[in-house]
C-alpha cells in the first residue's frame, strides 16, 4: 500500500452483491492482482526480487495480466510465456501494451503446450538466474494473499457456513477456506471445476471453459480441504455468466458464471446458511466471445437449457460441456478418493 | 475535590487557559482519578496500520468491577511523592501529565487505591498510570482527549491498554498508543465467566519476550480484525467469541496456558460463545451471550465446574449489559 499504485488495490478490493438474502458475492475486477502482488512483495522482502528485477511466468490467463500490470507500475522486467492457442489477439496486444515481453509457443492441435511452454520458461531462468518466477501454482504465496479476501468476507459477511470458489491454481479457495475454518470449523467448502481438468481425477482433455481447471496438479490445491466438488460444463457456465448479467446487471467472466450457477442453488437448498462466493474476474475479456451471440451461435450444442440441479455422482467422471455434476468429496486427498474407487 | 472519570464530567476553567500554552502558575487542585481493570484480550496480534506497515496491537476485554483510584493532592513545587511508595509509574505519568499540560515542577502527593490483583493480566499497572493521568488532569480542572490518555500512559510505562477508550471497541496499537482501528460502537453484551489457571505465577507484562508471528498468523490477524469489525456493528456476541478463540489459539503457539483445550471444551460444552486470554497473563474468560434465556444459570453451572476442576479466582462478571454499562 505504498507508493503511486494505491489504485490497484481496488482491483484486489471485492465488491458486493447480494443475489439472494443468504448469498454473498465477492465480484473482483480482477482477483489475480492480489496474489500476484502478495507474491512479489514477499519476495521482494525476502530478497528474491530487486526493485525493477526481472520476472517470469508461464501463463494465458489473468495471472498474467496482473502480473504486467504490477510490472508496469512497479517497473519490474516482466517475461510471459503462452500459448497461440490460449492467447488471444487482444490479451497479447494489452499485454504487450503493459511493457511485458510475450513468448507465444505455436500448437496447431490446441493442446496449450503445457510442457514446452515450461521448458521455455526454464531457459529463461537458467539464462537469469536472478529471474523471479512466482509459481503461482506451488507457491504457498498463493493461498497465504487471500487473508484480505477473508478478512473482506467476515467484514461483510459476518459469518460464513458455506464458501465456493472456482479452482485453477487453488490458490484463491483453499486460501480463503484455510483462513475462515480457523474462526468457522464447520465451514462447508465447494469447489467448482469443469469436465475433462485433472483437478479431482478427471483425465485430461479439451476444455472450452477456461480460466478454471488445469492440466496439471497444483500444490496449492489442498483437496482435504474439499467437502464437495462440482463440474461445471462450459454451457452452463457461460449461461449463467449471461443471466447474472441479464437479471442483476453483473457483467462477470464465465468461471464467475460457473461459481454463481453453484452457489445459488446451495443458497436455495439451504436457505438458513450465510454463503460467499468468489468471483474471479469481469465480462470486458470476453466480449468477444461469451457477450458476442454470434461466437456463441457456432458452438455446437449451444443454446442449453441451464440445469436446475446438478447430477450427483457416486463416482469421478467426466461429461459433455452442457453438464453439471458433482460428488461429495468429503476432505479427502485426492489419492484416497481415487483409490477407494479402484477398490470399489 | 474535582473528580475526573468520563462518569462525572467538568468544565474546563473558566480563565481560559489554553493548554501547552507555556508554563503556568495556576492553582492546582485535588484531582481524583479512576481507571478500571481489564481482563485480558479479546484479540491481540500485529495488524496493518494506515501507513501499511504491521503494528502489534489488541483489542482489550474491560473488567469494570475491579478498578484503581488516585488521588493528587498538590503540594507546591518539587516531586511527586506516591503511596505506596513502589508506584513510580504512576508518578512519571502525572508528572508527564502536568508537563503536557504546561505546569513545571508540580510538587505533591499521589495515593494510589486499587482492588486490581497485581501480575495476572488485570493490567493493575495501566489503570494505576490511567487513574494517576486523569487524577493530575482533574488536579489542573481539565478533561484529556482518550487518545492523549493513551499516548501519555505508553509514554509513563512503554505499554498500555486502551481501557481509556471505556465501551468503545477499539483495535489499539499497544506499544505505541495508536488506534489502528476504531470499530465505531460497543461492546457486544457479554457474561464472562473468568478464572486463573491454577498454580501459574505473577507475570511481570513488559518482561516477556514478544510474540513472533509467521505469516499465517499474520494474515489470519486479518479476518479476526475483519470478524470484530462485524460483530461491533452486529452487536454479535457469538462473532466476537469466535473472534476470541481464534486469538487464544494462536496465543496457545507463543505463551502456551497449561489445560487450555480443556477449558475450551468446557466452554463448549456450557454453550458459550468463545474463550478468551490474557496475552501475557494467566487468565482465560469463557463468554457468553448476556442476553441469551437461562445464560446465567449456565455460567453459574460452569464456574462451578471449573472450581471443582481446580482453576482459581473465579470471577464472573457483565460487559455492556443494562445495569453495568460501562462508561
Ligand atoms: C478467471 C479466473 N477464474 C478462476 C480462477 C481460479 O482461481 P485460482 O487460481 O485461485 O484457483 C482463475 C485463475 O487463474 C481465473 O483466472
Amino acid at each position: 500500500m505504498s507508493g503511486g499504485d494505491d489504485f490497484l488495490t481496488t482491483y484486489e478490493t471485492p465488491r458486493l452483491a447480494r443475489l439472494a438474502p443468504n448469498l454473498f458475492a465477492a465480484c473482483f475486477s480482477l482477483m489475480k492482482i492480489l496474489p500476484a502482488r502478495f507474491m512479489l512483495e514477499r519476495a521482494q522482502a525476502a530478497g528474491r526480487l530487486q526493485p525493477g528485477g526481472p520476472v517470469a511466468e508461464t501463463t494465458s490467463g489473468t495471472f498474467g495480466l496482473a502480473l504486467a500490470m504490477l510490472a508496469a507500475v512497479r517497473g519490474f522486467d516482466l517475461t510471459l510465456v503462452s500459448a497461440a492457442s490460449l492467447l488471444d489477439e487482444t490479451l497479447r496486444r494489452r499485454l504487450e501494451h503493459l511493457g511485458a515481453k510475450v513468448h507465444v509457443i505455436d500448437d496447431p492441435e490446441g493442446s496449450g503446450a503445457q510442457s514446452e511452454r515450461l521448458n521455455r520458461l526454464k531457459e529463461i531462468l537458467e539464462d537469469c538466474p536472478e529471474t523471479f518466477w512466482p509459481q503461482q501454482y506451488d507457491n504457498p504465496d498463493n493461498r497465504l494473499a487471500y487473508g484480505r479476501l477473508a478478512e473482506w468476507m467476515t467484514r461483510t459477511i459476518g459469518r460464513v457456513d458455506c464458501l465456493v470458489g472456482c479452482v485453477g491454481s487453488g490458490g484463491s479457495l483453499c486460501g480463503t477456506g484455510s483462513f475462515l475454518r480457523e474462526v468457522f470449523p464447520d465451514l462447508t467448502i465447494i469447489a467448482v471445476d469443469t469436465h475433462r481438468s485433472v483437478l479431482f481425477g478427471h483425465a485430461p482433455g479439451r476444455r472450452l471453459l477456461r480460466g478454471l481447471g488445469n492440466s496439471i496438479m497444483p500444490l496449492n490445491l489442498r483437496h482435504e480441504m474439499v467437502d464437495e466438488i462440482h463440474w461445471v460444463g462450459a454451457f452452463p457456465a457461460f449461461a449463467s455468466a449471461l443471466r447474472l448479467h441479464h437479471d442483476h446487471a453483473l457483467f462477470m467472466g464465465p468461471t464467475s458464471g460457473a461459481a454463481a450457477l453453484v452457489a445459488a442453488w446451495y443458497a436455495r437448498r439451504y436457505p438458513d446458511a450465510l454463503i460467499g462466493v468468489i468471483m474471479p474476474d469481469e465480462g470486458h475479456r470476453y466480449q468477444h466471445t461469451i457477450y458476442d451471440d454470434r461466437w456463441l451461435a457456432v458452438l455446437e450444442g449451444w443454446p442449453i437449457v441451464v440445469p436446475h440441479e446438478p447430477d450427483t455422482l457416486t463416482q469421478v467422471e467426466a461429461r459433455g460441456e452442457s453438464e453439471w455434476t458433482r460428488l461429495f468429496w468429503d476432505r479427502k486427498a485426492l489419492r484416497t478418493m481415487l483409490e477407494a474407487e479402484r477398490g470399489a | 475535590m474535582v473528580q475526573n472519570e468520563s462518569t462525572a464530567r467538568y468544565d474546563q476553567p473558566k480563565s481560559g487557559k489554553t493548554l501547552n500554552g507555556g508554563r503556568k502558575e495556576g492553582l492546582l487542585q485535588v484531582g481524583v482519578g479512576r481507571a478500571i481493570a481489564h481482563h485480558g484480550e479479546l484479540l491481540q496480534g500485529v495488524f496493518e496500520g494506515e501507513d501499511g506497515r504491521l503494528h502489534r496491537g489488541l483489542v482489550t476485554l474491560p473488567l469494570a468491577a475491579r478498578k484503581s483510584t488516585v488521588t493528587f493532592w498538590p503540594n507546591g513545587e518539587g516531586a511527586i511523592r506516591c503511596r505506596p511508595a513502589n508506584r513510580k509509574k504512576a508518578a512519571r505519568a502525572a508528572a508527564l501529565t502536568f508537563n503536557h499540560l504546561g505546569y513545571s515542577k508540580v510538587g505533591g502527593d499521589l495515593t494510589l487505591e486499587s482492588d486490581i490483583p497485581v501480575g495476572h493480566g488485570y493490567g493493575s499497572s495501566t489503570a494505576d498510570v490511567i487513574a494517576a493521568i486523569r487524577a493530575a488532569a482533574a488536579a489542573a480542572g481539565v478533561i484529556l482527549r482518550r487518545s492523549t490518555v493513551c499516548k501519555l500512559a505508553v509514554e509513563a510505562e512503554e505499554a498500555s491498554d486502551a481501557i481509556a477508550y471505556g465501551d468503545q471497541v477499539v483495535l489499539f496499537a499497544h506499544r505505541e498508543g495508536l488506534i489502528l482501528e476504531h470499530f465505531g460502537g460497543e461492546y457486544p453484551p457479554l457474561l464472562v465467566v473468568g478464572f486463573r489457571i491454577g498454580r501459574a505465577r505473577p507475570i511481570a507484562t513488559l518482561r516477556l519476550p514478544r510474540a513472533r508471528y509467521d505469516g499465517q498468523e499474520i494474515e489470519q490477524f486479518r479476518v479476526l480484525r475483519g470478524l470484530t469489525s462485524h460483530a461491533v456493528r452486529q452487536q454479535d456476541p457469538r462473532l466476537i467469541g469466535r473472534v476470541a478463540t481464534a486469538s487464544a489459539r494462536i496465543s496457545q503457539h507463543h505463551l502456551a496456558k497449561p489445560r487450555f483445550e480443556a477449558a475450551v471444551k468446557l466452554a463448549e460444552e456450557h454453550g458459550a460463545c468463545g474463550i478468551q486470554v490474557a496475552h501475557s497473563g494467566t487468565l482465560l474468560g469463557v463468554l457468553f451471550d448476556a442476553d441469551e434465556r437461562g445464560v446465567a444459570a449456565r455460567a453459574a453451572v460452569l464456574a462451578e465446574t471449573l472450581g471443582q476442576a481446580g482453576f482459581l479466582g473465579i470471577m464472573t462478571f457483565t460487559v455492556n449489559v443494562d445495569g453495568t454499562l460501562l462508561q
